[in-house]
């Protein structure tokens, strides 16, 4: 046609100004706990609300005339990467212009790891920060748990069309369904829920004994599946069962697919029960909780140089919550799970890479696709006895075209691609172990949180080097964006006509 | 409002698309995965995958609140059938496209709408008035009237003594002294331009004028085109739309069928009294001639095959026909063979599409219609009392820059505004709109 430019980034540009937008609107909401608590941070949140918000209008007036362009597929995958890049930029102004994180490695890390919902933090000193840059750093969570994307959809009137294509590209999970024929509708629908979830965990916690400000923040960090806390200790902070129980349900809902959420809230409870993602993950939980328990107690019961000692019903307890905060990718602490013995370690270990179910906000390869290749390998044995047979596999009661599973098998093997590339670079860094290195990868790709040895839940990532920061950021924004999304700009397909 | 279309063909898929706006949720229901994932992508709709015959597909589709039903598949049938249980199951208003129903009379209709099917869209039938239309005009590409003929849209391509030629739409204003016409687009290569006073008006461009009726003849004058009486006309493929056409030219005109399967000839020579049927492969040129194509003032060729249709238009062309219509169902090829010169076309899925969505907006819009190979639709409205549009004067509008109100009927008057124009409360006002922007445009009008 007339148009021979592979990419218009006329209209890439504008989309990005819009989301900034959006970002500056929501840093300005910081101010108020600022202003409450008199933490001195005001200018500072005003100056980087203020530039963002000049720069989302500028790019909105000046690309203004691509507001109507229509949004092919190559611009939806370029728009997706750039907007959460160009947003982690503009995330990290607060924590560099308060010069409460001076270095802007660090801020970078901080703001990745917030957006990407990972909750991997180099902060070695929580307590003493400002109220309102702890909020800024719950909030980052929060706004990319659901994703910047789908609430600029929501709100903004533009990307009818297009918006599919950014949507499919940043929502998880490997199909996308809507659940109303309108995207705009289904958008808000979704941010609706999530809202609401949040601010019915809030009022709980704060039921439960938690102050206003530590109710809000860790609301806004476990819907997201985040794991952010106001304490250095994270949840072992508060010490209180009550307050783990209210956290290990709302994580659980969290990592549940939110259109399945939807349908519970309409009533239609036995789509839940009708979902094989949602029983598997539902088995996976209460399995592992029910593998670990007697584990983790047997294991600190015979180990002598262990000062603390667990009853039965306190590994229940601490095992129920690290199970469910990590394979929800959450990534909460209510101990230090890597000194309840070798087995358990490197179980949570293996939950790093599940996650759990797409369509949720939760990170990891999610439990759909593992689901699915499990049933897969087995129904191999049935194709090597049956050569002849047509055997598809089955989900929801539903047959899955090869064109899924080729599409899963790929999603798979990248994901360890990337775990062993990131590893090797890790291991490669001065100062970093082994089990760092690893573990440090695949918390970051899964975007879980706490590793295991010097990255373990007691520790900060701040140690590391700052080359293995900027790996560890870009593993998570790969793992937020599933993989595809960002990888596809690095093949040489992308940029090419054929 | 919650629309359910079966069968993500070109009908479907261009309703779908002129349908997609905030006000409505359309779930389009079509077996062929692939084709589904390609429409969600280009559409705002909600896909479901299956047979829409299917009661568990259609209570997917929530069949039971949903406020239309248009069954668009390429089976009668399956349309029929869908419609029938939609309405059984709880769907305020059916459509169903129809291939061999045609003409029915009042009475059998009712005994359809009794069934559950509310409407029923006949292609064929909607094709052969189209081309009816075409032929009566004869020099132009399209034709479209509104209001029984107050104003009418029409295409016509620029000759080499064109007055307009090689000038901007501002300096021929001349041309134009009681404001009676304008152009509204052009085609030109593969490109539709939407026509403001800086553009410039080039030999061979298709140029579609709005007019009243006194204009008409002094436009296709200043076009360099001449409209001629056709009195030979000869059909290529003896299809139901040949048939159906035939039908209606064979009272007024000489008309000649050609297909090259005897069965079709002998069916259609019992049918049809007054025309002359021929069974020979209207491919073979020779025999053609012999058969006397170049006595024919029209070719109207209506085969299956949108290739052969082109062709012979050209070879027609070759042979001194003067009027070519050729029935062109790939709608990649319609702007590819205006610019090799086909320039009259029909489109037997546009049609039916344009016409099911007046059915679907009747009350919103008084009539709309499709230009060939322009991706735009031309829609009447009734001017509401306080809509947007009675508020300020054309040009302070901020009308979408891909429409423009094109006419207005006042009363019996009949006007072609410009910027200055305000329209009032009870006109009717013809817009010129690109597809994707008709629901900005009907904002306007509420």
């Amino acid at each position: 046609m007339s148009n021979k430019k592979l990419i218009n980034y006329g209209v890439i540009g504008y989309v990005i100004g819009s989301l900034l937008l959006i970002n500056g609107f929501l840093m300005a909401l910081p101010l108020g706990f600022s202003i409450y608590h008199e933490d001195g941070m005001t200018s500072s949140f005003l100056i980087s609300s203020g530039i963002t918000l000049f720069v989302g209008l500028c790019l909105r007036f000046f690309l203004r005339k691509f507001k109507e362009a229509e949004i092919k597929r190559r611009e939806g995958f370029l728009i997706v990467t750039v907007s959460w890049v160009s947003m982690t930029l503009f995330g990290t102004l607060p924590y560099v212009i308060s010069e409460s994180i001076p270095n802007f490695s660090n801020a970078f890390f901080e703001t990745m790891s917030g957006f990407s919902t990972t909750g991997a933090s180099i902060l070695n000193n929580i307590e003493e920060m400002p109220h309102s840059i702890l909020f800024w750093r719950s909030m980052t969570q929060w706004i990319g748990g659901m994703g910047i994307i789908v609430l600029t959809i929501a709100v903004l009137p533009l990307l009818g069309i297009g918006g599919m294509e950014l949507f499919v590209n940043e929502a998880p999970g490997p199909t996308k369904d809507k659940i109303h024929p309108r995207i705009k509708e289904t958008a808000k629908r979704l941010w609706i829920i999530y809202l609401f979830l949040t601010l019915s965990e809030m009022i709980v916690l704060m039921f439960c004994g938690m102050s206003f400000f530590d109710a809000i923040n860790h609301a806004l960090t476990t819907t997201s599946t985040g794991g952010f806390s106001t304490k250095q200790t994270s949840i072992a902070h508060f010490n209180s069962p009550l307050i783990e129980a209210v956290i290990v349900i709302f994580m659980f809902i969290a990592g549940t697919n939110f259109t399945l959420i939807y349908f519970g809230f309409k009533g239609k409870i036995n789509k839940l029960w009708r979902n094989d993602e949602f029983k598997w993950y539902l088995f996976a939980v209460i399995g592992f909780i029910l593998l670990l328990t007697p584990a983790v107690y047997f294991d600190i019961t015979n180990t002598t140089n262990t000062t603390n000692s667990f009853s039965l019903l306190e590994s229940f307890r601490y095992v129920s919550f690290q199970v469910v905060s990590i394979i929800t990718t959450t990534g909460y602490a209510s101990g230090i799970f890597t000194d309840w013995g070798v087995f358990a370690t490197f179980i949570f270990f293996l939950l790093l890479f599940t996650g759990a179910s797409a369509g949720s906000t939760s990170g990891g390869m999610k439990i759909v696709r593992i689901v699915i290749l499990i049933k897969n390998g087995f129904l191999e044995f049935k194709r090597r006895i049956h050569p002849n047979a047509i055997v598809p596999v089955h989900l929801n009661g539903k047959a899955i075209g090869n064109k899924i599973i080729y599409n899963l098998l790929a999603f798979v093997f990248l994901y360890l691609l990337m775990f062993v590339t990131g590893s090797i670079i890790m291991a490669a860094l001065p100062g970093v172990d082994l089990l760092t290195a690893i573990s440090a990868v695949a918390t970051s790709l899964g975007n879980v949180g706490p590793g295991i040895s010097t990255v373990d839940p007691s520790q900060s990532f701040e140690h590391l080097p700052d080359t293995g920061k900027w790996v560890l950021s870009f593993l998570m924004l790969f793992g937020r964006l599933e993989l595809f999304t960002v990888a596809v700009l690095f093949s040489p397909y992308f940029w090419r006509v054929n | 409002m919650k629309i359910i279309i079966t069968g993500a063909g070109d009908v479907g898929y261009h309703l779908a698309k002129m349908l997609s706006s905030e006000l409505q949720d359309i779930y389009l229901i079509d077996e062929d995965e692939s084709r589904l994932n390609y429409v969600q992508s280009h559409i705002d709709i909600f896909p479901i995958l299956g047979d829409a015959k299917s009661f568990d597909v259609l209570s997917e589709a929530k069949v039971e609140v949903c406020d239309l039903l248009i069954a668009v598949t390429s089976s009668e049938e399956t349309n029929l059938l869908v419609s029938i249980m939609a309405k059984k199951y709880g769907a305020k208003k059916t459509i169903a496209r129809v291939s061999t129903l045609e003409n029915l009379s009042p009475s059998r209709q009712k005994m359809f709408v009794d069934l559950g099917v509310d409407t029923i869209i006949s292609p064929d039938v909607l094709a052969a008035e189209e081309i009816e239309r075409l032929i009566k005009k004869s020099a132009f590409t399209d034709n479209i009237e509104f209001e029984g003929g107050k104003l009418t849209v029409f295409g016509i391509a620029i000759g080499d003594k064109s007055e307009l030629k090689d000038k901007t739409v501002g300096e021929s204003s001349y041309l134009n002294p009681n404001l009676s016409f304008k152009p509204i687009a052009l085609h030109r290569n593969d490109g539709t331009i939407i026509v403001n006073g800086d553009t410039e008006i080039l030999e061979n461009d298709i140029v579609y004028f709005i007019s009243t009726p006194e204009s008409i003849d002094k436009i296709t004058e200043f076009c360099g085109q001449k409209c001629f009486e056709i009195k030979n006309v000869m059909i290529l493929g003896g299809n139901r739309v040949g048939e159906i056409t035939a039908r209606l030219f064979q009272d007024n005109y000489n008309v000649v069928i050609v297909d090259g399967d005897k069965k079709k000839c002998e069916r259609l020579a019992s049918n049809l009294s007054n025309t002359l049927i021929l069974n020979i492969d209207g491919r073979d040129v020779e025999t053609m001639k012999e058969e006397g194509l170049g006595d024919m003032d029209a070719l109207i060729s209506v085969t299956q095959n949108s290739e052969t249709n082109i062709i012979s238009s050209l070879v027609a062309k070759n042979h001194g026909v003067r009027k070519t219509i050729a029935r062109v169902e790939n709608i990649d090829y319609i702007r590819l063979s205006q610019n090799i010169g086909v320039d009259t076309l029909i489109n037997k899925k546009i049609i039916a599409a344009s016409n099911i969505f007046k059915h679907i907006r009747k009350g919103h819009v008084d009539a709309i219609a499709n230009l060939h190979g322009v991706d735009a639709e031309i829609i009447e409205f009734t001017v509401k009392p306080n809509s947007k549009v009675t508020r300020k004067r054309i040009k302070e509008l901020k009308f979408p820059k891909t429409a423009n109100i094109s006419g207005v009927i006042r009363g019996e008057e009949s006007l072609i505004p410009f910027g200055n124009f305000q329209l009032q409360e009870g006109d009717k006002a013809v817009v010129f709109s690109l597809t994707e922007s008709i629901n900005q445009i009907e904002r306007y009008f509420q």
